[in-house]
């Protein structure tokens, strides 16, 4: 068996979100880097692996995954041990609408102010105001969904922490530091569970 | 108890949910939620569903929302023997199916929700396109079809050898920008004008394609 390989950059909020949970569930792993800058990920033998020439993917063993929440599932899945996704059809079921809610909810807004905030000055590029402006007037009032969620649990999809809680890793915090927007902190509730998310042992050990 | 959705009869979601209620013969009542009248705003719904957006089930007492969850619950707990989804044993072929789903919600949802809404929900309510805003997004999901034509032509599904929620979950938009918007994104790639045929023909699309 060849140790897990995670074709990424450690720069790159996704390959992040791929490497916190493989440290949750501590599984072994090579990060190897891919060179954007150089279009690395544009070429014909990375399109074989990642068709739509992003990034990361792994290869674990020989078996070829991307999506970095299906790469996520994947190790939950073989690694069961790490209780990152429950069983239960009805913890499976809240389970799953909690990692749909950070995708569509979440996600749909942080993706786009991160590019603005982070990834745009790295490339030299002109940031959009009001594109940040408008994703997080939009995030703002999903997050009272959140609010709601979390008065009466713990974690997103109950009272166990799950994927779907640590999904939301790598985008949020940007939005402090690089959007210097309190929007994490604004909502009691949202506030409470961010800081938790904040203090895992996986999120704090990754360095990349 | 039957199950029940609240929601909007024509919403994309409401009717991504009654698609598998068919598709596992699963009967609903559908208990309705008024978009055009803000029914999905009002206090009593936020109750149901904390983002006011449509659809919500009750599955007799058991309450959740977000249309592909609740597709995953059907055939977890309706399901017995499909092959929606497959074995949560089979770590593979589970994986492939969450790669096909990702692919779908991540690449093709929002370009073509966004698409449907410039090119048929705009100009049904009097509003001009945005024609700049309509070519990003057709470059955008060309481009994603691009690659779908590709994987389409090693495999008969997005997940692999078998039909499951990956590939249904397309339907609503593909047959609103298909048959509504006209557009021939599906009808110029002949891999995913074979797979489009053949998930749109089956029986339980057709009962729900306009209507849930």
């Amino acid at each position: 068996m060849t140790i897990l390989k995670l074709y990424g950059d450690p720069i790159a909020t996704c390959t992040r979100r791929v490497a916190t949970v493989l440290y949750e569930a501590k599984v072994p792993f090579e990060l190897i880097f891919v060179d954007r800058v150089n279009n690395a990920h544009k070429t014909p033998e990375y399109l074989e692996k990642q068709p739509f020439g992003q990034i990361p993917y792994i290869d674990d063993d020989g078996f070829i995954l991307f999506e970095t929440r299906a790469i996520c599932r994947y190790i939950a899945a073989k690694y069961p041990e790490c209780k990152l996704i429950p069983t239960d059809l009805k913890k499976n079921a809240l389970f799953e609408q909690a990692a749909s809610i950070e995708l569509n909810d979440f996600d749909f807004f942080a993706a786009p102010t991160v590019y603005e905030v982070r990834s745009k000055p790295r490339r030299g590029l002109q940031t959009d105001q009001a594109v940040i402006d408008a994703n997080l007037a939009a995030l703002d009032k999903k997050l009272d969904g959140y609010n709601a969620m979390l008065g009466k649990q713990k974690y997103l999809a109950g009272d166990e922490i799950t994927l779907a809680d640590l999904f939301h890793l790598p985008h949020a915090p940007i939005l402090e530091v690089h959007a210097k927007s309190d929007i994490m902190v604004r909502k009691p509730n949202v506030a409470r569970w961010y800081k938790d998310l904040l203090t895992r042992p996986s999120w704090l050990a990754y360095e990349g | 108890m039957p199950f029940k959705i609240y929601g909007f009869p024509p919403s994309t979601c409401t009717r991504r949910v009654a698609l598998v209620c068919k598709e596992l013969n699963v009967p609903y009542e559908l208990i309705p939620v008024s978009i055009p009248k803000g029914e999905h705003k009002a206090p009593e719904y936020l109750k149901r569903q904390p983002f006011g957006v449509v659809p919500a089930i009750d599955d007799d007492g058991f309450t959740m929302f977000e249309s592909r969850p609740v597709a995953r619950y059907l055939v977890a707990k309706y399901g017995k023997g499909s092959t929606l989804v497959p074995d949560p044993k089979d770590i593979i072929a589970t994986a492939k199916f969450e790669q096909a789903v990702s692919v779908e919600n991540n690449h093709f949802d929002e370009p073509a929700g966004e698409l449907f809404l410039q090119l048929v929900i705009k100009p049904m309510r009097g509003l001009p396109k945005d024609e700049e805003r309509v070519k990003t997004l057709l470059a955008t999901l060309n481009s994603k079809l691009d690659v779908y034509e590709m994987v389409l032509a090693k495999q008969p599904y997005l997940g692999g050898d078998i039909l499951t929620l990956a590939d249904l979950f397309h339907l609503p938009w593909l047959y609103g920008l298909t048959e509504k918007a006209k557009l021939d994104l599906v009808t110029s790639r002949p891999n995913v004008a074979r797979w489009y045929q053949e998930i749109s023909s089956r029986p339980a699309w057709q009962a729900v394609k306009d209507g849930a």
